[in-house]
């Protein structure tokens, strides 16, 4: 519906659709004509409405048209809209909207001003050395943060909105010139056919650009950091930024980069590469160490040494139940306590953390509930788990599958259940981009950045396993 | 044309399961028959499946159409669909003693306390799992797999080599040429994998050197079987023939494992991943055929039907399963050894007759 020329009729549609005791409407003389300036109290900085409009508005003389209007306010941010829909958009956004009697159409000034979080080091990802800036749930500070990281007139943020009633904003960003032309397009397509209510967080878009609903698997990669942000962008990435979201979403997305840490690329090559191979076996001990165990006492004793084997057996010795159940129980516990300590305020958690880990733990050992074999493994998978912190969730819901699996079909069935893993993964692809590389398929160039850190000049040219258009990343000088 | 493989994952594809199929019971296999020479008939048995590599390689580099397009340019639709049912036959004869044997392995082996068929039968649920994807998948499973094989390998290759005598195996020829090539006639069912490359025909990019690197790709996965059968037979001499399951037996006497526990079995789990796979290849060719034979578009319909034909087999004809072996490494020798070494002699030659026939037209 357009805005009409009638003033009144205006305000009283506008009135009649934004019942919202929080909405101003501010009575004005612009010139010869009545005007009316409508704003959300609490998402305007008023100081601005009042030097950038009120006072310009006041000392108008003679007859306004729509151009001399547009020509008077000093605000930088300034836009006509001629739709009801794009005026209640831009209200609702935190714009100010001047309608003056006798012209059809509205001004819109970007004068947002509300509260919100420093920038400060994001808790998911702390760094000994390099950049501690992450990202906020303002859109503009965090379009300012990746500016100010690359430089470039090729830098492309193309925003829109998403959410029936939420109206979030939604900016992409990329490289032009590095990124894939058909990888835009896809995601472009993929984001307008998103028909929701709301979008509360990145998260909840992050659902809607997976190749496969129903993964386990993440098949979106994330960033709180600008620094790393700017990095996947300049290896042919694009980023979605969500309005009140710090998460910042990026596709294509490897399996292997969550494996990579912001301090690698800070940090010595040999001791990058010592710890990622630390963190891959991490993955592996928290993965497979419960299940291996369990089907070990189970069905395969011949696997663990002598001495070990009777460790074990000292140590299981009146245990009700049966190894599997108590492998089982005890990490349903440790699940619990990990839930409990998340959810609960700091200083219950840490009440939590101790009469969990130390006291819980003790006594089930010393009741002879759980045996203390069990209990360690359980707890060094725990730790181990956060090693990689980004996949917890789903290797926590794989770890339980693969004992389940250990402890009804032993050692030769969870070899099966992992193949299938791995045939799922290595078929897995999304935006035409193979999720296990660089290694399956093998792609050799890019091996200088899995599980082994190459050397800075070691980087010549971007990822192949990302489709970029400018494969040349650096020259060296000889 | 899109090519579905990449020569560097043909190349890895022999690597990673060509080896270890032949670590099971096919070393007692030659050791019965060719005893200190059982490591020149399993030469022989790779030298065969060379030559016809060689071939294939020839008929890779000539063809501009897969298998199956080079079989319907030069015999029909017909007369190509019997061919390929024979293939279909082939393939799956020739899954049935691997498949034997790991069941085996994994009932008697594997699981000490509670032997029970049970154990074995998720396999086909994985066979069908992967039979239902597309090439590129076995292709980039081979990128993977190929560590997995290698290390395992090496572990046992490594454990084993202490208590290795290589005395035992001189002198070469002792066991005399019958012995040796009847060990070979007996094993074609093990080997034959050259033939897989006749279906990788037009599915890969074939360049300049791509033939030479797929020879030796094939050398080095057979010179792993050659060293492995020698340094069984070093082990365990005249009582390597009672060896029924070499993969376990290799290095379960070396010394370190009395310290460290079975520290092998992180070599066995390594190639029991790699045989999970190679053990669902025959049925994944099989897939392919039925798929091309009968224009089937759901690949899970002919995914049910090679997986159920094993099953079937596995589970009705279990107690037949020694005269099952028995015919496979006798009579139907013959077969395997025409399905998987003559006919692919033939490919270089359709390629030939493509050409002329377009130059005819």
């Amino acid at each position: 519906m357009k805005i009409q020329k009638d003033l009144q009729k205006n305000l009283n549609y506008i009135k009649s659709e934004l019942q919202s005791d929080d909405v101003s409407f501010l009575d004005l003389s612009i010139g010869n004509k009545n005007g009316v300036l409508v704003f959300v109290n609490d998402l305007v900085s008023k100081n601005q409405v009042g030097e950038l409009i009120l006072r310009p508005a006041f000392s108008f003389k003679g007859k306004p048209t729509r151009k001399k209007l547009f020509g008077a306010f000093f605000s930088p941010e300034k836009t006509e809209v001629l739709t009801f829909d794009d005026f209640f958009n831009d209200l609702l956004l935190g714009n100010a909207m001047l309608i003056v009697d006798g012209i059809d159409g509205a001004l819109s000034f970007g004068l947002k001003e509300f509260e919100k979080r420093a920038i400060s080091e994001p808790p998911t990802s702390t760094v000994l050395k390099g950049p501690r800036e992450g990202f906020v749930e303002c859109l503009p500070v965090n379009v300012s943060l990746i500016r100010r990281r690359l430089k470039t007139p090729h830098l492309r943020f193309e925003h829109m909105t998403i959410g029936k009633y939420s109206k979030t904003p939604v900016a992409i960003c990329y490289i032009n010139g590095i990124a894939d032309k058909n990888l835009i397009k896809t995601l472009k397509e993929k984001l307008n056919k998103i028909d929701i209510d709301a979008v509360l967080d990145s998260s909840y878009v992050s659902k809607f650009l997976g190749e496969r609903d129903t993964s386990i698997f993440k098949q979106v990669g994330n960033t709180e950091k600008p620094d790393i942000l700017a990095g996947k962008i300049l290896e042919g990435r694009v980023a979605i930024l969500v309005d009140g979201s710090p998460i910042v979403l990026t596709v294509p997305y490897l399996l292997i980069e969550d494996f990579q840490s912001p301090s690698d690329y800070y940090s010595s090559p040999y001791s990058a590469t010592v710890v990622r191979l630390l963190r891959a076996f991490s993955v592996m001990l928290a993965l497979f160490l419960p299940a291996v165990y369990v089907s070990a006492e189970l069905f395969h004793l011949q696997l663990i040494p002598l001495s070990f084997l009777l460790t074990i057996v000292n140590s299981i010795k009146g245990i009700p139940l049966s190894p599997s159940y108590e492998m089982f129980f005890t990490l349903a516990i440790f699940e619990v306590l990990n839930e409990a300590s998340v959810r609960m305020p700091k200083y219950v958690g840490m009440v939590v953390s101790i009469v969990g880990g130390l006291v819980l733990g003790e006594t089930a050992v010393n009741a002879g509930i759980i045996s203390a074999p069990t209990l360690m493994i359980v707890a060094l998978s725990g730790i181990c788990l956060y090693t990689v912190p980004e996949m917890e969730q789903t290797f926590s819901v794989l770890r339980l599958l693969f004992l389940l699996v250990a402890g009804t079909t032993g050692l030769y069935g969870l070899i099966l259940s992992v193949s299938a893993f791995i045939i799922y993964l290595v078929s897995f692809e999304n935006y035409d981009t193979p999720l296990c590389a660089p290694f399956s398929p093998l792609i050799t160039a890019d091996m200088k950045d899995g599980f082994y850190k190459g050397f800075i000049k070691e980087h010549e040219f971007r990822p192949q396993s990302i489709k970029n258009v400018n494969n040349r990343r650096m020259k060296i000088k000889k | 044309m899109k090519f579905q493989l990449k020569t560097r994952q043909v190349c890895l594809f022999f690597i990673a399961f060509l080896p270890v199929i032949k670590l099971f019971t096919l070393p007692s296999v030659f050791a019965q028959t060719a005893r200190e020479d059982m490591w020149i008939s399993a030469t022989i048995s790779l030298l065969l499946d060379f030559i016809t590599l060689s071939f294939l390689i020839v008929a890779c580099k000539k063809a501009q159409t897969n298998f199956f397009g080079l079989l319907e340019n030069n015999f029909g639709k017909i007369a190509s669909k019997i061919i390929l049912m024979l293939y279909f036959v082939f393939f799956s004869l020739k899954a049935i003693v691997p498949l034997g044997e790991q069941k085996d392995y994994v009932e008697l082996t594997l699981y000490t306390l509670m032997p029970s068929k049970l154990y074995f039968l998720p396999f086909f649920a994985l066979a069908f799992y992967l039979c239902t994807k597309h090439l590129r998948v076995l292709g980039r499973l081979s990128d993977v797999l190929w560590v997995l094989s290698v290390i395992g390998l090496l572990i046992l290759l490594s454990l084993s080599l202490p208590n290795a005598e290589f005395d035992a195996i001189l002198p070469i020829g002792a066991t005399g040429v019958k012995r040796i090539l009847s060990a070979s006639f007996k094993a074609f069912n093990w080997f034959g994998d050259a033939v897989y490359l006749m279906f990788f025909i037009g599915e890969f990019d074939f360049r300049k050197k791509d033939g030479l690197k797929i020879s030796i790709s094939y050398l080095i996965s057979s010179l792993l079987v050659v060293i492995f059968m020698a340094v069984f037979y070093s082990v365990f001499t005249s009582i390597a023939f009672r060896q029924r399951f070499a993969l376990t037996e290799i290095s379960k006497y070396t010394a370190v494992i009395n310290n460290i526990g079975r520290f092998d079995y992180f070599g066995i789990v390594c190639l029991l991943f790699s045989n999970a796979f190679a053990l669902s290849i025959p049925l994944y060719f099989s897939c392919r055929i039925l798929n091309h034979v009968f224009n089937i578009n759901k690949k899970w319909i002919s995914a049910l039907i090679t997986t159920a034909i094993q099953l079937i087999i596995m589970t009705v004809f279990t107690q037949y399963y020694l005269s099952i072996e028995k015919l496979m490494t006798g009579a139907l020798s013959i077969f395997f050894f025409i399905m998987a070494n003559v006919l692919p002699l033939a490919t270089p030659f359709l390629t030939f007759r493509r050409k002329q026939n377009e130059i005819n037209a």
